[in-house]
Formats: C-alpha cells, sequence, structure tokens
C-alpha cells in the first residue's frame, strides 16, 4: 500500500468540492469571476479587449489561470458585458487596464425589450461558446471547464441602469417582475448551451447583493424566478451574488443552487455554519486589501483561515482587480497545496 | 410648525406630488424656505441616512427619498437664491477615470444640493485631466471623488497626486468615498476627506469648510 493516496485530477477535485463529493489530498481552487490581470495578459501574450471579442485568444487567455496560476478551473468569460451587447446595449470593450462596460441602457419600458431570436449566435455570447468548445477539447479531460451567464436581475442593471431599475423596484413593482421573467430566458437559454458547448457548470451572478437592496427583495423578486431556472438549467450552477450578503445567506442554503460564491465580508466560519452543508461555499479571499494590496503572506493566511473555517473551495472573492500580482493569486494555490 | 415625521413620510411617498404639496403648505404658512429646508428636508433625509446605516432601509429607498428631495429643493431653490447672497460653496463631483458606477454619486449630489452647495456634477469615467479642467474652470471648495470598483479605486491616488503637484492657486478640499473605499485607504493616498456614506460624506464637507 502507498503511503500517500492518489490525488484527484482538478476536474475530480472541483466537481467534488462543488456536488458535495469526496475530499481529495487538498481542497480545490477555483476561478467563479475572472482572476485576468495585467501580469497575467502580459505572461500569456493576450490582452483585452481581444480576449473578449476572439474566441481563440479568450479560450488562451483563460487557460492561464490553469497554466500559469495552478487553478483547478478555466473560465472564459471575463466580461459582465456579453449578454447586454446580445441584447442591444453599446458596450465599451475597455483594454487591458480597464473591464467592458455598458454605454447605454435601451431599456425604458417594456415595450423596449428586444430578445432577438437568434441570440445564440449574437458574436458577444458566440465568442464565449466557442471559447468553451475549444477549451473542453484542449483540457477538458483534466482541467474543470466553468460557463458564467449573468442573471436576469444583472442583466436588467444594464439594460434599464442600475439607479433606474432600483427606484423602479420601488415605483413599479409589477414592471420589475415582467422584466424579470423576459430576460431570464436568455440566462437559461445561455447557460444550456455554454453546457451543451462543454461547461461542467456555470456561475450564475445576479446582484441582488445586501449592499443594495433588502433580503426580502431578494425573496420576492428573485427566488421565483431563480426556483423556475434551476429546474431548466440541466448542469451545477453556481450563484454569485458579491457585497456583504450575511442577512440572505440562509435564503440561498434553502435554494437549490449547488453552490454560492461569496465575499470577504461575510466571515466564513458563520458561512459554514448557516449553510450547513446545503449548499457548497466557494470564496472568499479579499480583493481590495489582500488580493490588490496585500503580500503573497497575506493571502496565504486568509486562504488558510478559509480552508481552516471549512470552505468547500477556495476562490477570489470576486472579479479580481487587473492591477493583481500574480504572486498573490498563486499564493492561494499554495495555502491550497499544504492540504487540509 | 416643520413636522419632520410628516417630511420623512412624504420623501417615502410613490407620490412625487406629496412632498411638493407639503413644502407648498409650509410656504404657504410663512414658514422661511431655509427653514424647510434645514428642519425639514434635510431633517428628513437624516432619518433615512440612519435608517440606511441601520439596515431598515435600503438602496431603492434612499433612491426615492433622493428624487422626492430633489423635487421639494426645486420648489425651493429660487426662493433661496433671493434670500441668500451666494451659496455655501462650490463643489466639484464625479467618478473616477474606468468606473461608470453612479449611484452613490448621485445621492451625494443631491444631499449637497439639498445643503446649500453649488453642485458641478462631472458625471462618471471622468480622467485626471477632466477633474484637473473643472478645477481650475470652477475654483471648488471642494472635490469630491467616487469609485465603486477595487480594480479604479486606485485611480484617485493618481487623480489626488496629479492635483496637488499641478495646482497652481487654491487646492480644493478632496473628499473621497465608494463601496471600497476605507478610511485607511482615504489617508494613504492623500485625500482630506471620507465618508463612509452620502450622509457621513456630508457631514464631512460641512466639518472640512468649517460650516
Amino acid at each position: 500500500m502507498s503511503e500517500t493516496k492518489a490525488d484527484l485530477s482538478p476536474r475530480r477535485r472541483f466537481l467534488a468540492g462543488l456536488l458535495g463529493g469526496r475530499k481529495g489530498r487538498r481542497i480545490s481552487v477555483a476561478s467563479p469571476t475572472s482572476i485576468i490581470s495585467i501580469e497575467l495578459m502580459d505572461k500569456v501574450g493576450v490582452h483585452f479587449p481581444e480576449a473578449h471579442l476572439d474566441a481563440r485568444q479568450m479560450a488562451e487567455l483563460a487557460a492561464g489561470g490553469y497554466e500559469v496560476l495552478g487553478f483547478d478551473t478555466i473560465m472564459p468569460q471575463f466580461s459582465v458585458q456579453q449578454e447586454a451587447a446580445a441584447l442591444g446595449c453599446e458596450v465599451d470593450w475597455g483594454n487591458p487596464r480597464m473591464m467592458p462596460d455598458a454605454k447605454t441602457h435601451p431599456v425604458k419600458s417594456i415595450s423596449d425589450v428586444v430578445i432577438p431570436e437568434n441570440i445564440l449566435e449574437k458574436p458577444s455570447l458566440k465568442v464565449v461558446l466557442e471559447a468553451i468548445s475549444i477549451l473542453r477539447r484542449e483540457y477538458g479531460h483534466r482541467v474543470a471547464i466553468l460557463g458564467k451567464v449573468m442573471g436576469p436581475w444583472t442583466i436588467c442593471y444594464h439594460m434599464v441602469g442600475v439607479q433606474n431599475f432600483l427606484l423602479m423596484t420601488s415605483t413599479e413593482p409589477e414592471t420589475v417582475k415582467r422584466l424579470l421573467d423576459m430576460y431570464k430566458e436568455v440566462t437559461v437559454a445561455f447557460a444550456n448551451a455554454q453546457l451543451q458547448a462543454g461547461a461542467d457548470a456555470v456561475v450564475l451572478p445576479d446582484h441582488a447583493t445586501g449592499d443594495l437592496v433588502s433580503p426580502q427583495a431578494y425573496q420576492d423578486f428573485l427566488v421565483p424566478v431563480h426556483r423556475e431556472m434551476l429546474g431548466r438549467i440541466g448542469g451545477p450552477t453556481i450563484l454569485h451574488i458579491c457585497g456583504n450578503c450575511a442577512d440572505r445567506l440562509h435564503i440561498f442554503a434553502e435554494e437549490a443552487y449547488d453552490g454560492y460564491h461569496f465575499e470577504w465580508s461575510v466571515d466564513t466560519r458563520e458561512a459554514v455554519k448557516v449553510v450547513n452543508g446545503r449548499i457548497s461555499l466557494v470564496g472568499n479571499i479579499n480583493n481590495a486589501q489582500c488580493l490588490l494590496r496585500g503580500t503573497p503572506e497575506d493571502v496565504y493566511q486568509q486562504a488558510r483561515y478559509a480552508i481552516e473555517a471549512g470552505v468547500d473551495i477556495l476562490a477570489p472573492e470576486c472579479a479580481v482587480p487587473l492591477q493583481t500580482p500574480i504572486d498573490n493569486l498563486k499564493a492561494i494555490v499554495t495555502a491550497a497545496e499544504d492540504g487540509y | 410648525m416643520i413636522d419632520v415625521n410628516a417630511v420623512h413620510k412624504a420623501l417615502q411617498d410613490l407620490d412625487i406630488a406629496v412632498i411638493d404639496t407639503l413644502v407648498n403648505d409650509y410656504l404657504a404658512q410663512g414658514i422661511p424656505a431655509e427653514t424647510i429646508l434645514n428642519e425639514g428636508l434635510i431633517g428628513a433625509m437624516s432619518i433615512t441616512g440612519r435608517q440606511f446605516k441601520a439596515k431598515e432601509v435600503w438602496v431603492p429607498d434612499v433612491l426615492l427619498a433622493a428624487r422626492n428631495m430633489h423635487s421639494g429643493v426645486a420648489i425651493l431653490k429660487p426662493i433661496l437664491l433671493e434670500v441668500q447672497s451666494s451659496s455655501r460653496g462650490v463643489i466639484v463631483i464625479g467618478t473616477v477615470q474606468g468606473d461608470i458606477h453612479d449611484i452613490g454619486k448621485n445621492i451625494v449630489a443631491v444631499l449637497m444640493e439639498g445643503s446649500g452647495f453649488e453642485v458641478i456634477d462631472l458625471g462618471v469615467n471622468v480622467s485626471t485631466d477632466g477633474f484637473l479642467e473643472a478645477i481650475e474652470k470652477h475654483q471648488p471648495d471642494v472635490l469630491g471623488l467616487s469609485a465603486l470598483l477595487t480594480t479604479t479605486m486606485l485611480e484617485m491616488k493618481d487623480v489626488i497626486a496629479s492635483i496637488r503637484s499641478n495646482s497652481r492657486d487654491k487646492v480644493p478640499k478632496l473628499i473621497v468615498g465608494g463601496a471600497p473605499v476605507t478610511r485607511e485607504f482615504a489617508d494613504e493616498i492623500g485625500a482630506d476627506g471620507y465618508g463612509e456614506d452620502a450622509i457621513a460624506g456630508v457631514e464631512v464637507t460641512l466639518q472640512l469648510l468649517g460650516k
């Protein structure tokens, strides 16, 4: 009998962590949101904005997360604007120092909503599907491929404008419900297309965050819509809501998400206690103070805290700042390699 | 007599006409516009601010209150301008380059205006040059910088450094705010003031200007 048992492959390690399965020698490290930094772009030789618009370059840069940083997942949708662009927002695709942003918010009322029949053929969505196919072919035997699709709440932020949409939740709740109902179709279609293209799981960012709206608003507006979506999305799904969501964690845990990707402002021990194994917790290394401005040792300490607290999968709390040093990202993997 | 609770209730009303009627009623009773502004609208907004801090209300409620307050201030403004020789001060405000988030900044602008300042809102994604030009043109007493993203908050550091090294004459008081911004960060980048939320932003501004 060998002294150490065989390690799981990155893909098995990630899927086991997400689905509550066997534990290998160490915790999985994943990238539910972008882990791309300027330094990583330079190292891979592919930069923004090309990596948002060209499937081959998107796949190559995403693969850097595994090849250069040693993460267990490859996630090619770096921006949060792919759906918005397909739905009619004018998007500035940014540059290596700036993530894409929607310049226009064309929906003023329900009658402005246009969902193209061939939406999956729109360049900003097609590029993601093609990148996933490439990654599945080249890395699928070993690394987990993660898809990502904006939920209807986040799509509304882009289409209506955050401020107008939030005000509308007070002034026109029925309109909000109709908008969510319409845009959820885009989320479901894109999620399933990503799974078909070869994603092992999809991340579902839908920012009904504790920094903006009440737990009641999440419960009233989004829970019914998400329930329907989770019944129709055919693969593992990780909810991503950044901001402090400690007040609604218990609601997430009741719903049928496989995982919840959370941030540092929610204490890891407290989160583990509240969730109590009902969904997997993915997180929650702090971006601003730790990954961006801390040292590898700071990152290591935070990651060890998260492991010891009982998080299921390690990850940065949200899309990392573009100036994040590579050594800090690698320190997350170093902490994981030291085992449970 | 101003009933601040009635004003507070009107700020929460979906019907914008409620606050307008109340403000007009107070004016008809002969209450000075400045009293209606300070004790009524600003007093009521402070209640909303405290409720927000205590997580009793949320951003949609604050946005609704800000929308209604804006409407009330619009009624008072022409009267205030007649009796006041000048504003409390000039504030230039904007979200830094690379960031298009403006809810927090917009709420700060409404409250600053409501508190009697002349506010020049440069909007979002404002470059360092944009801020420098605005300082030269408007000679503000205060410059407010906003950022929501951890990716863009570093931009504030560059803007502040440029202003401090480029301004030939009066440097305005520099205040910063936004979700990822902390007091330590504000001190580190050389800001004069930091507001952890919009109400605190107005308070720190009044302190900095000795009002």
